[in-house]
This record gives C-alpha cells, structure tokens and sequence, in this order.
C-alpha cells in the first residue's frame, strides 16, 4: 500500500516536471514573443513603439536570450516560489492570479454543487422509471443540453435578459460593489450575479451526468443482489439508494481528477462571454499577449492540479472500492 | 419594458457572436439627414487678461481639504499664467463620476488619451491648428537650429511642487540620456543624425537646439510624438519619453541620486520587488500604476490600471479654469471597468452602463446601437476621422521569394488596374455602412496635406474595362479554362496573396470582397487571415506579398509616416527591406531601384530642414507620387470606424457635437473632458 502511494507520487513530480517544460515550449512556440505582441496591439490603436523601445523592452525581460536561459530562470524562481513578473499586468503573477482565484473557485464549486444536485437525482429516477414519459422528458433536455455549446447559451440567455429583465449584462458585481470593499451588501450582490453563470456552467456537465448515472444504475439494477435484497423485503428506496446507486457513483471518483482544474480555470469560454473575473479569461489573454510568466504559471497551476486530482481519485476509489483495494494487494 | 420585434432580436444576436457583417440598412438615409454627424467645434483659450476671472471657486471636497489644511487655497493652487478656458456651450457645474469601459492593461491609451492635455501643445478640435497647453507659447529660431518654449509660470505638479524648465532639463539629462534606461537616441532629437540638447534659459523658458535647421521640429512637439506627446502616454508603459519628467519624485529612484550608486538603486529596486532600478523606474514613472507618481493633466490614478476597476481623480493642482474661475475638471472622478471582451463592453455600451465612449466601440452594430438609445439614455454621435483609408492594400516593393510575383507587385500598371477593379461603393455600404468616403489613400480634403482636386479619385474609382486594358497591355493576357490570368513564367494561374489580421476592422472579410472584385478583372488573390504577431513577424521577414492595414496617422505625413511610406522597419508594409535601408542610413537593407521610391525618401528626408509652408508643398508632393503610382491602394476611409462612433448620456454637458478623430487630437482628450459635466 505505501509502496504503491510512494510510486504514485514519485511518477506525478516527474509528470509535472514534464508538464512545466511542455507548457514553457508551447507557449513560445508562436512566432514572435511578447514585445512583437504589444507593438501589434498599440499599432491598431494608432501608438508609436519606435525600435529603441522594443529592444529595450526586450532585454528589459530577457526575452533575447535562447529559450532554454528564459526556462532555467523561470522554473528556479518558480521552485523558491516566485512565479515572477506578469508582462502584460505589471505585477507579480501570484498577485494577478490571486486576485480572480478565489470568485473562480465560488463559480466553479456553485457550478459542480448544482450540476450534481440536478444530475443525481434525476439520473437516478431515469433509470428506476425507465421508458416513462418523464424519463423521454429528461433524455430530451438533457441531449439539447449536450448538443448546444454553453457559450452559445450564455449569449442567448444575456441578451434576452438584457431586453427583457433589464438586467446587468455579464460580470459578477453591480457598478456600485464593482469598487466597494466586502460587506454584506457586496456578498448578497455576488450571491444575486451568481445564479445565471453557475446554471450556464452547470448545464452541460448535467446532462452528461445524467446519461452516465442513467447508464450506470440500469446495469447495477439487473444485477442479482438487487433481486436478493428484495425478496428480503427491503423497502424499494433502501435497496436502490444502499447498494446500486453506491456502486453506480464509482465512475464519479474517477473523474475527480479533472474536478480540480475546473474549479480553478471555470470555462475559460463561458467565462469570457458573461465576462467574469475568473481565472479562465486571464489565461487566454497571456497565452495571446504571450505573456510567458502568466500563462506559464497558470498552465503548471493547472498540470498540478490535475495529477494531485488524479491521486486523490486514486486514494477515494482505493477507499470506497474493496475491490480495487483488493487489486493492489494481490 | 421595451418590447422588441424578432427580427431585431436575431440581428442583434447576428451581431453579438460577430457573425454578421453590417447591413446598408442605414447606408440609404444620408448622413447629413441622420442627425448623427455633428459639425465640429471645441473649448476656445481666453488669452486676453482683460476677460479673465478674477476670483476662483473649486469642487465642494477640495474646499473641505482646504479647510481641513490639507490642501492650500485655490488662488495658491492655480498659476500666475493661466489657462481660461471657455467651454463649447456653459459653464458647469462640480461633481459625478464619468463611467468607462476598458480592456486591460494593455489599453493603458484609453486614459492617457484623457489626461492629454499634459502636453506643450495639443492641436484644436479641427486637428489643424496648435493650441498651448503646457506652454502658453512657443517660437522656433529664423536659422531653425533653437526651438524655444514659454512655460506656464507658477505651473504645480499634482502633488504641489511647481513644475519648471528643471523638469524638462532632468528628463533630458538623466532619463532620456542614460543608456541603461535608453540604449539609443530617438529621431525626434537627432535632425540628420546630430543629437540635439535642451538647455534651461530661466525657470520657465526652455530651448530645444539643434546644429542643423529642424523646422520640422514645432509640428513634432505639437503632435503625439516621443517628444511632444507629454508624460501620461510616454512615460507609461515603460516608455521613457515626453520631453519632462517629475524630477523631484524620480530622482531618488535613479542611481546618480543614490547614496551608493548602482548597487544601493539595484538593492533597494529588489527590496521592493523589482529585478532591477531599470524596472523599478519603470514603474515609478508610470502614473497608470503607480498612484504616487506626480501629474500635469486633469485627472490621477488613485486606483492601478491593472486591477478589475482604474479609478481616477481629479487632479487639486490642475491649471485651468473655466470663464467664471471655477478650477477644471468639474467631474470628480472617472471609472474604468474591465470587460473581457469587446462584445461585453459593446452589450454595456447598450445598456447605459457608460457615460461616454467611443473607444472599442463596433460600427457594425450601429443599428442596434441606435435602437436602444433610449432606453440607454445615451445618445450616438458619428465622428469622422481625417485619415483616407480604413482598409489600405500595401503591395510590399522588395518581396523577392518568387520573381514573378515580384515582378507583378513592381508593376505600376499592375497595380492601378487592381486598384481601378475595386468598386469601393459596395465595400463602403457592406462595411462601413454607406457613411464612409471612398476614394484614394489621400487625407482628408481639410487638412493642409491634401495633395488637391482630383486625388482622392485618381486611379482610385471604379473600371473594369480600364483595369482589363491595363492588364493585357502588360502582357498578363492569357487565361485559364476559369478565366483567371495565368503567370508568363510557367502559364499556371498568377495568385496573389493577401495577408490580413483581425483587428480594429473585419479585414480578412472586407479581403475576401476584393478578391472577389479581383477575380472579375481575372486576377486570383487568396486571403490569409493571419493572427497579428505572426502577420507582424512575416513582415518583418519580408514574406508578405501584399498587406492589410488602415492608414491612420498618416494624415500628419511627418509624425506618422509609416503607413505611407517605407522608414520605419518595425510595420513596413510597403518594402520592410526599403526601411531597413532608409533607417540604417544605407547599411543594411536594400536601396530602391525605383526611382519614384528613391524620390519620396528624398523628399521626406528634406522635410525636416524646411519651413512650413515649403514642408507642406513637399507633403502634396509625396502624396502625388503616392497616389499616382499606387503602392498603396486606398478603399474607403474618413469613416467613424475607428473611435467614431461614440455614446454620449444625456446627462452630461458641454459635449462637442463632433469630435476630432485622429491619433494627434487625443480622441477624445482633445475634446478636453475637464471641461465636461453633469447637468443633474
């Protein structure tokens, strides 16, 4: 058992050590860098960067130097913990992240907390009324659900509530609380902006959920043990809800893994169109200002992310499922 | 609550995922009708002292500052020199906050442009006559070597230190002179490679001197330059330029001033955070982020730009007032929210969440813009820019990876008959929705460097049956089975490529109607719709063959010329490798062989020594050559496409019916926002 976490984990630093480097490669894959970049965008808007200014911006950031110095300062900085200077923001990228980390974290867990409390339930009646009409209803929604991109959602759902409801288009805050420090005015106006981007999130993932919980628990229903703890008289809710339901979630812990990067990206297209302040849009604007730093550190958060959520769904299935537990030892 | 036909609802919708191109709906109804257009007019100086106010009144929290003793009286505030301003309609009233929208740091322009009167001189709302600023005036020497400006006496800083011709002589001395923060001159200073000096003559006269005649240099200083372009747009964004700088802030930032030299500045900048005294100064001088830092224009950070809101504050110090003594700007303070995208800021646009923008602001979606003027409480103005083209096509004179093509692109014939296939009048209705002037790259007919009557047409109207004799006197008279000309090298079909970037205008799509107009005169061209640091850096290299752009700026031929003509190798559409030799003074690059080529850079490099009134004879000149040989095919401009198209609530006062639209007039801080206000 302890060889077995000791080996999971020796694999996962090497698996993020491969992920830094990947992530700095890419990032620098596009021609040009970040200087080209800003010139381009002060360009369009009419502003002058004269020669001198690029150069010098350019040794300014030491982005003369080959790719493998830029990388070697960077990840020795990032392993003391300082991730460096985002270009584009002019602050130090744990300020620019932290700043959005934590509203991405709310949208996100609000966004999961209701795509389960939606999914569940109703994957769960769908497969115990099989064929109903309410189960068709469900399959319905749900395959409209999958089948229409979110973004698209999003748009759809912000214009009509603009023309209709009047109301405040995209964002998290009111004009009022955009400035003001946390109150609890500023907390209720959050909890009011809340409601459309975790329903547009979590609409998607539903019928997802739906279909699998679906598929799950109709396999574990036809199994034998459901006949026996019947015929041993068990009430109808405690024979589905105690064993087949628990065997079906299975799946669910496996997935845990790409729960972590979620909660901190959100939809980075989603959050883009209602225009959050998360973590999402933040990524896609470094990645085309080829701010290195930024979109480096944000990546790696990510890479990371997603293998201490793959260990963790390793050590709950390990916990939930005596049968894997089994596996390991033998 | 509004109710809203379908058919709206999916146009708008159409427009919001960006799909839609603008429709000729509106194209229909003249411009002059529509009520949109204004005529231009602006703020006027009262320079007599005879109509100057003679006591003063200041905003409700300066005077509670002040009886506070926190701030000095207003009379004390304000200088010996004054700037009296006149608003365009009445004098205001103090408070409100202006509310914004902005797309992050990068858009650092969207409140320097506000604060732009911290210049010299700024140009009037015609963008063709200088009006003092900074200085209340300024004289270039008969010999054109000492350029002299009078400083305002008794100007202060935001913070109350006065501001002198110190200031001016520390930026040139200890900024732009040190070669750790400027590696290199900038042409601005240095007339034909003869760096110039700013010497001090007393606490408010400055000279700029020069060894040889620099005329030139009085429009320089008056334009958005490295030189004249003041401290809020040259000294952000790590820029280093702007002719003065607040020496008794930055000095103690700078090693010479440091008790221990390079090493106690660089171990002081790492206390702070910084990789070095460079950056550290970087950042001090930047009024965007850093809240601390001295200003001269009407408003201040007082929250950084690189946050989710920029906020900004009146400015206690500011040095105008209006014609009754009320020290500017009447509005408190000014709010810039974050939108992540273009489509949110536009979307809040609509809904009233702004009191006036006409940055990012999409002309494609004025037909939705309109319909929700009221329940947005705004009102649209169309603002026309000076500049003759929105979408110019540069056919690059040194490309050489295929002599053929190359051969082509040289061809003067060549080039007219393209420009002659172009019907400008469907790209103005498809695009700019009828309200722009098609026509040649020429500026605008008002400024003083329209080359005459007859220009914006020449070569630049639309025939076929022309552009056809063109191409088959030059000997591209065999087709394919499609109809398409082919290459006389090896008879398959001549392709042309366009490269062209997504940016401020829909330009791959507005390419892919000239392709279409193209493949009617049976010339093939295929758009590459590339994204913008690889369109930047294929330039660069000398890949493209022929390039998208708009030419704004080039309406100042002198301060802005790289959209015109090839000096300046960092965007040289037209021959990146004509600006590498033009820039290096003939050490890298390669030397025009064309003789019309050879005779603009002559004619440009000799502006500079001229008076103005020869100087703009050259300008005519080169624009002819310009026009006439077609270089550079000009469509459709003097169009409201870019910061044109502006929102305005009706709440707020003394807004110009019209605003100037160019680089150098600071849309919209030419409009001098000090002097705007809330009527209720």
């Amino acid at each position: 058992m302890l060889t077995y976490i000791l080996q999971r984990l020796g694999l996962a630093l090497v698996t993020i050590w491969a992920i830094s480097v990947i992530s700095f490669v890419i990032i620098q894959l596009p021609p040009g860098d970040f200087v080209d970049a800003y010139i381009a965008n002060l360009s369009a808007s009419g502003s002058v960067v004269s020669q001198q200014q690029a150069q010098s911006l350019r040794q300014l950031y030491g982005l003369d130097q080959p790719v493998w110095v830029q990388y070697w300062k960077w990840i020795s900085r990032v392993v003391q913990g300082d991730f460096g200077p985002s270009m584009e923001w002019g602050r130090p990228v744990t300020e620019v992240i932290g700043d959005r980390l934590w509203l991405t974290v709310v949208v996100s867990i609000s966004a999961i907390l209701l795509t389960w409390g939606i999914a569940l339930p109703i994957g769960i009646y769908s497969a115990v009324r099989q064929y109903s009409v309410a189960d068709y209803a469900f399959t319905l929604v749900g395959f409209i659900g999958l089948a229409v991109p979110n973004f698209l959602l999003a748009l759809v759902i912000m214009y009509f509530g603009f023309v209709l409801f009047d109301l405040n288009i995209g964002g998290l805050f009111s004009a009022e609380y955009q400035l003001a420090p946390w109150s609890w005015g500023k907390a209720l106006d959050l909890m009011r902006h809340l409601p459309l981007p975790a329903m547009i999130l979590a609409l998607a993932g539903t019928a997802q959920l739906i279909r699998i919980m679906r598929a799950n628990l109709l396999d574990e229903l036809r199994r034998p043990y459901v006949a026996t703890a019947r015929a041993r008289g068990l009430p109808e809710w405690r024979v589905i809800v105690k064993y087949p339901v628990r065997a079906a979630l299975n799946p669910f812990a496996s997935t845990i893994g790409y729960l972590l990067p979620f909660v901190v990206s959100g939809s980075i297209v989603v959050s883009l169109v209602l225009s959050l302040p998360t973590v999402g849009p933040l990524l896609l604007r470094a990645l085309i200002a080829q701010d290195m730093f930024l979109a480096g550190t944000i990546v790696l958060l990510l890479g990371v992310l997603t293998v201490v959520g793959t260990f963790i769904s390793d050590l709950i299935l390990m916990w939930i499922d005596p049968r894997i537990r089994a596996g390991i030892h033998g | 609550m509004a109710t809203k036909s379908p058919i709206l609802a999916a146009l708008a919708l159409g427009l919001t995922i960006a799909i839609g191109t603008a429709s000729g709906a509106l194209a229909q109804a003249s411009l002059e009708q529509s009520g949109l257009v204004g005529r231009p007019e602006g703020i006027t100086i009262i320079t007599d002292q005879a109509q100057w106010p003679k006591s003063f009144n200041e905003a409700p929290q300066l005077a509670e500052l002040v009886k506070q003793g926190k701030l000095p009286p207003v009379k004390d505030r304000l200088p010996q020199d004054l700037m009296v301003i006149k608003p365009v309609k009445e004098i205001g009233k103090y408070g409100g906050t202006w509310r914004r929208g902005f797309t992050g740091p990068g858009d650092n322009e969207n409140g320097n442009r506000i604060n732009a009167s911290d210049r010299p001189m700024l140009v009037d709302h015609t963008g063709a006559v200088v009006n003092p600023s900074l200085a209340k005036s300024w004289k270039m020497s008969d010999d054109g070597k000492t350029f002299t400006l009078n400083l305002r006496r008794g100007l202060r800083w935001s913070d109350g230190t006065p501001m002198s011709a110190d200031d001016f002589v520390f930026w040139f001395e200890d900024i732009y002179s040190n070669k750790d923060i400027l590696p290199v001159g900038i042409a601005d200073m240095t007339p034909d490679g003869k760096p110039g000096k700013i010497v001090k003559v007393d606490d408010h006269t400055v000279n700029f001197v020069f060894d040889v005649p620099f005329y030139l240099f009085e429009t320089l200083m008056s334009g958005d330059t490295l030189i004249g372009g003041g401290q809020a747009v040259r000294q952000s964004n790590k820029g280093s330029f702007g002719a003065y700088a607040p020496a008794h802030y930055l000095k103690k930032f700078l090693p010479k001033y440091t008790p221990g030299g390079v090493d106690a500045a660089n171990t002081a900048a790492k206390a702070e955070g910084f990789d070095n005294w460079v950056s550290r100064l970087h950042f001090k001088k930047d009024w965007t982020l850093n809240t601390e830092v001295p200003v001269l224009g009407p408003f201040r950070t007082v929250q950084p730009i690189n946050n989710a809101v920029w906020v900004m504050e009146r400015n206690p110090f500011y040095w105008a007032v209006d014609t009754a003594g009320n020290q500017l700007p009447y509005l408190d303070r000014v709010t810039m929210t974050l939108a992540e995208n273009l489509e949110v800021l536009n979307l809040r646009a609509m809904a009233g969440d702004f009191d006036l923008q006409e940055r990012h602001i999409d002309l494609g979606k004025l037909p939705v813009l309109l319909e929700n003027q009221q329940r947005g409480k705004y009102k649209v103005h169309l603002d026309l820019a000076l500049n003759g083209t929105d979408a110019i096509y540069h056919f690059n004179q040194t490309y050489d990876a295929d002599p053929e093509i190359a051969k082509w692109l040289r061809s003067t014939d060549f080039r007219r008959a393209l420009s002659l296939a172009i019907d400008r009048k469907q790209l103005n209705e498809t695009f700019w929705l009828g309200v722009a002037v098609p026509g040649s790259t020429a500026p605008g007919e008002v400024l003083p460097y329209f080359p005459g009557p007859g220009w914006r047409e020449k070569w630049s109207t639309f025939d076929q049956k022309q552009a056809n004799e063109l191409l088959d006197k030059i000997g591209l008279t065999k087709k394919d089975e499609q109809g398409f000309r082919v290459r006389t090298d090896n008879g398959q079909r001549l392709r042309l490529q366009i490269q062209a970037v997504q940016a401020f205008l829909p330009w791959p799509k507005i390419s892919e109607m000239v392709a279409d107009q193209w493949a009617k005169v049976g010339i093939q061209a295929d758009v590459r719709d590339t994204e913008r640091s690889l369109a930047m850096t294929r330039t660069q290299n000398n890949e493209h063959q022929i390039m998208v752009w708009n030419n704004g700026g080039t309406e100042l031929l002198y301060l802005f010329p790289r959209h015109a003509i090839p000096v300046d190798p960092t965007e040289a559409y037209m021959g990146p490798e004509h600006a590498k030799w033009y820039n290096s003074g003939g050490r890298l690059g390669k030397k025009p062989e064309d003789p019309n080529i050879l005779k603009i850079l002559e004619l440009f490099t000799a502006a500079s020594g001229q008076k103005a009134e020869d100087r703009i004879k050259t300008a005519q000149e080169i624009w002819k050559i310009l026009i006439d040989q077609q270089y550079s095919i000009g469509t459709v401009g003097q169009s409201p496409a870019l910061m044109g198209v502006r929102l305005v609530s009706e709440r707020l006062g003394n807004i110009p019916s019209r605003n100037c639209i160019a680089q150098h007039c600071r849309t919209p801080g030419g409009a001098h926002p000090e002097t705007w206000f809330y009527k209720n």
